[in-house]
């Protein structure tokens, strides 16, 4: 007997551990990988449901490049992008070592910043077009308590984008907050206490140990926000539907309308297959440097 | 003049007395060592002097000047940390210079400080190295490469040495000694550790439960330990202690009844001891001697004995109190024959029913 397990054994254990992923495997295959092959599938055709469909080789691909709308949508969500993480990362980062210390109500002040994480997008969105309002709104109340004039936030193509990142950002950073407070529960209280020793100014202590130290979370989190918010649509759609002027038009919103809006799904594909290669590229190269670092 | 002067400091977590009214005095120039068994507030000292935590009460005075409510970094201290305290992400050379770079000083002479410290610590071919690249010695000695740099009136250092494997230890040992004879700075050693205490002090200053028990030069403590605690503690394997009776007390010597050894008459005068006092006696390992030459006899039976060849260790407890014998070379001894020992009067010490000592030695 001992001798037969001794052969089947390694076999039987992989098989059965084959037989538990197989449920997971195959709805991962399903959801994911599934609509991915067909969605490449789909960008070298004209499909539109409409009217017969023809193979159309890299034509989208051509197409796309001389679009001027989608070079403006890349613009606007580089533009997006930028403006939410690093403004993220830096509040986060404040946050997470004002609250990192023992004071009173310092859990309450945690939970407070993380409750934007947790509010449903639409309703969060929802609040902020009011608080955005233009006559009635509260921030522009506090412009005009403040001496500077009301702004017109959502309905200029200048200040919408803007106004979203800001938004985005008040949402996001609570996540930050919480991902850098774990990266600063890995160093050591000895340390600064060095620091103090070497007469380090609390300013010299974050910018050349606390910053530094947090190298590899700061990566992470960068490489998490920039592919968030390539994919920025929700907040888009409810507060300013791409305008004004497309001036909030990214690439994500951009797929939704020419899929659904004029029906041009193999168009709308070879966009999302180019933003998955892009944010697949992203992915590997953060990945990468994230393993060198650790080496 | 006095460089630290500690004046009945004492510190509270909440409730609890970590420190109880430290007075202290260490010169200038003197390697003080603070030991005693964990828990008993020795880092917390250190850091009150260091400014990392407030005292509760008292005042600290450095170089005559009080520093008691000057902050870490404006102290004329730098510290050496048990678990090295380096700056992970930074070079060698980076962590060195550290503190002349926060004191804004020039790069080249910061380069010649740092290179100056290196050499001194010998690792001046390692400064372009991370931290994590370097073995335990290594980093310690990174960490007293920035201590050095500072240039700091006094140097405190917290089991520095206590990561490290034996053999590394007893080198770093003379090292540090070494060091502090180069430097000529006052240092302020903590261990729990009662042979790097004796080996590197001037002066050893032992704490038990965050009270001073005795502060004195290592040979003082060994002969004339104050009380039972510092005799427990000071000398290795420790002193034995025989629960006793006092016979009589009367001109130059005390006549003791004590368990294992009987009537014995020693030669000191006793002072403060009366007959029907309760003492203890202490008797150290080493000063027990095979057969009947000196003047205190008795016999044990051995029930395990060790050989190390330099000398032999007899352990012979009673009634689960430990007994042990320490003998030159190595005599044929073996466990279950019983054996005759003997000691000199002078050697035994006698502690009151308040564990303290009585028997003071005045040559040491
Ligand atoms: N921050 C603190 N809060 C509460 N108790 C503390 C704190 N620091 C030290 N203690 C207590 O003070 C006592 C002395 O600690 P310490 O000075 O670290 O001892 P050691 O002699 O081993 O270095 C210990 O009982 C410890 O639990
Ligand atoms: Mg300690």
């Amino acid at each position: 007997m001992p001798s037969r397990s001794a052969t089947a054994g390694p076999f039987n254990r992989s098989w059965g551990a084959y037989a538990f992923l197989a449920p997971a495997l195959l709805i991962l295959f399903l959801s994911l990988l599934l609509p991915a092959i067909a969605t490449i599938g789909m960008s070298f055709t004209d499909i539109s449901f409409l009217r017969p469909t023809n193979w159309v080789g890299l034509d989208n691909y051509f197409r796309l490049m001389a679009d001027g709308r989608f070079q403006q949508a890349i613009g606007n969500t580089m533009y997006y992008t930028l403006g939410v993480t690093f403004p993220t990362m830096a509040l986060g980062l404040l946050a997470a070592v004002a609250l990192n210390r023992k004071f009173p109500f310092r859990i309450v002040f945690r939970t407070i910043f993380y409750l934007p994480v947790l509010t449903s997008l639409i309703a969060a969105a929802v609040v902020w077009v009011y608080l955005y309002e233009p006559y009635s709104g509260p921030v522009n109340g506090l412009f005009v308590s403040l001496g500077l004039g009301p702004q017109p936030w959502l309905s200029s193509p200048n200040l919408a984008m803007t106004a979203l990142i800001i938004m985005a950002v008040w949402r996001d950073f609570g996540t930050a907050m919480i991902i850098y407070l774990a990266g600063l529960q890995d160093i050591p209280e000895e340390i600064y206490e060095a620091a103090r020793l070497d007469g380090a100014s609390k300013f010299s202590i974050l910018w050349r140990i606390t910053v530094p130290m947090l190298g590899s979370v700061t990566f992470y989190l960068m490489i998490i926000l920039i592919v968030q918010s390539f994919q920025v649509f929700g907040a888009i759609y409810v507060m300013t539907g791409g305008g004004p002027l497309g001036s909030t038009e990214t690439i994500v919103f951009q797929m939704y309308q020419t899929a659904f809006g004029y029906t041009e799904f193999g168009y709308s594909a070879a966009m999302s297959t180019v933003l998955f290669f892009v944010i697949l590229l992203f992915s590997l190269v953060g990945t990468k440097i994230m393993r060198r670092g650790e080496g | 003049m006095a460089e630290l002067e500690l004046s009945g400091v004492s510190k509270t977590y909440g409730a609890f007395n970590a420190l109880k009214d430290v007075s202290l005095e260490i010169g200038d120039g003197e390697f003080a060592v603070f030991v005693g068994p964990s828990g008993c507030g020795k880092s917390t000292l250190l850091r009150l002097i260091a400014g990392l935590d407030p005292v509760s009460e008292g005042q600290i005075a450095i170089g005559g000047k009080d520093v008691t409510s000057r902050q870490a970094g404006q102290r004329p201290i730098a510290m050496v940390f048990q678990n090295y305290a380096l700056y992970p992400h930074m070079s060698v050379y980076d962590n060195i210079a550290f503190p002349l770079q926060m004191e804004r000083r020039p790069k080249d002479e910061i380069r010649a400080e740092v290179a100056k410290a290196a050499q001194i610590v010998q690792l001046s071919t390692r400064l372009q190295d991370k931290p994590s690249k370097l073995s335990g010695g290594q980093r310690q000695r990174v960490a007293i490469a920035r201590a050095i740099v500072r240039k700091p009136g006094i140097f405190l250092m917290d089991e520095p040495l206590s990561n490290l494997d034996a053999a590394l230890r007893m080198e770093m040992r003379s090292e540090l000694t070494q060091l502090h004879r180069r430097l000529g700075s006052t240092m302020v050693y903590v261990t729990h550790d009662q042979l790097e205490a004796m080996t590197m002090a001037d002066r050893i200053v032992v704490l038990n439960g965050g009270k001073v028990e005795q502060v004195g030069p290592p040979m003082e403590l060994y002969h004339n330990p104050a009380n039972l605690f510092v005799a427990g503690f000071i000398g290795s394997p420790p002193m034995n202690f025989l629960a006793g009776t006092v016979r009589s007390a009367e001109g130059a010597t005390v006549s003791v009844e004590a368990a294992r050894i009987g009537v014995v008459t020693l030669p000191f005068s006793g002072e403060h001891l009366y007959a029907g006092d309760s003492v203890t006696l202490g008797i150290r390992p080493e000063a027990l001697e095979l057969g009947a030459g000196r003047q205190v006899q008795f016999s044990v039976v051995p029930e395990a004995v060790e050989r190390l060849g330099l000398h032999t260790i007899v352990h012979a407890g009673e009634e689960g109190r430990p007994f042990t014998a320490l003998f030159n070379g190595d005599p044929k001894l073996r466990a279950g024959e019983a054996i005759n020992v003997s000691v000199d009067g002078a050697s035994v010490k006698v502690f009151d029913a308040d564990g303290i000592l009585r028997s003071r030695r005045a040559e040491v």
